[in-house]
């Protein structure tokens, strides 16, 4: 019979360190995934359509997502990078984070943390490059919630559809 | 064996070879796949949760700031993709190892107490709260280091030192009732 202290604590990690193979099929079905993004534009849905059921958040959240004009770091890459405001009104919320990938869905990224400008108003503005991007609104580290203001982008994550944005490579 | 640095890989994917991403799969599927499989309980899970990772990453690939670091930041990805699995999961009704191939292999590979053994890791692991698992799993079972931790997780070294410490004294408190049970 196995006792459990200290020691057993290595027969444990002994345990879970054992590999997990996933099925041959794997690596096809990754690759396969990675061949559509690569060749597929986003697709947009109306931003129109109603809000998944899984929405609860009682904030009423407006806005926008705002480009200026002018790009604000100097440099190769920061040159073609543009400002981009993200505005969300959640009067509840603790903490409001932008996350996209832009910054590899990384919630904790500091420079993508909302500050709250007063009434419920949560905004930042951050370096954006040119392209097409895909982000949301992460509401005190738990709730996901997309920009109502911006279009969604049809192919939904987990179930959770995200907000596209699209910034132009203007000099 | 494809001996090609993880940096060279990642310029030949930018450079426009979408197959050699495969190289990368290859190379860093496995051990992935554990931290997915131990983090979300369950294959289907994590086989979502790992894919995910995967096509995000090459979707992000321009924005990896250290190719040569791939895997590490690679991980980053898949431990905020099985944070994001798992609160949808925990809307869910409760399941582990729901898992027929990991069972079926089990049994042919392990006596039946060691299997036992290993179901009822799993099972404790389950019951540990998600941010204890994760700690837990990167420390002991991954090998990192809390300057590492931090690092991935955004969580400060302190911080991770009592959730790892709480997950090891749940373990066994967990693991000690179901063996005197």
């Amino acid at each position: 019979m196995r006792d459990i202290n200290d020691t057993k604590l290595e027969a444990i990690v002994s345990e879970l360190r054992r590999p997990a193979p996933f099925d041959a099929t794997f690596d096809r079905r990754v690759m396969r995934a990675v061949r559509t993004v690569a060749t597929r534009p986003l697709r947009l849905i109306s931003p129109l359509m109603p809000m998944p059921r899984w929405r609860v958040y009682s904030a009423f959240a407006a806005v926008a997502v705002a480009m200026l004009a002018v790009a604000i770091l100097p440099g190769r890459h920061a040159m073609r990078a543009k400002p981009v405001q993200f505005v969300l009104v959640a009067p509840q919320a603790k903490t409001v984070q932008v996350v996209g990938d832009f910054n590899g869905w990384d919630p904790s990224h500091a420079e993508f943390a909302a500050e709250n400008r007063g009434g419920g108003v949560w905004s930042l503005t951050a370096p954006i490059p040119p392209g097409h991007h895909r982000y949301g609104f992460l509401v005190d580290d738990s709730l996901w919630v997309p920009d109502p203001a911006a279009p969604r982008v049809a192919d939904e994550d987990f179930g959770k559809p995200n907000s596209a944005l699209v910034v132009e490579d203007t000099p | 064996m494809d001996g090609r640095a993880d940096a060279l890989i990642v310029e030949q994917v930018l450079a426009g070879d979408v197959d050699a991403f495969a190289t990368l799969v290859a190379r860093y599927r496995d051990s992935c796949a554990r931290y997915a499989m131990h983090m979300l309980g369950n294959r289907e899970d994590a086989d979502e949760a790992l894919q995910d990772a995967f096509v995000r990453a090459y979707r992000s690939l321009g924005r990896c700031e250290d190719p040569e670091r791939f895997g590490a930041w690679l991980f980053r990805i898949l431990v905020n993709r099985c944070r994001t699995a798992g609160a949808r999961r925990a809307r869910r009704s409760k399941t582990f190892l729901a898992d027929d191939e990991a069972l079926l292999t089990a049994s042919e590979n392990h006596p039946a107490e060691q299997w036992a053994w290993r179901e009822e890791i799993d099972r404790a692991l389950a019951e540990l709260r998600p941010e204890q698992r994760e700690a837990f799993l990167l420390k002991y079972v991954e090998g990192m280091g809390y300057e590492e931790m931090a690092e991935l997780t955004g969580v400060g070294v302190s911080a991770l030192k009592m959730r790892v410490m709480r997950a090891c004294d749940r373990l066994r408190v967990l693991l000690k009732e179901v063996r005197s049970a």
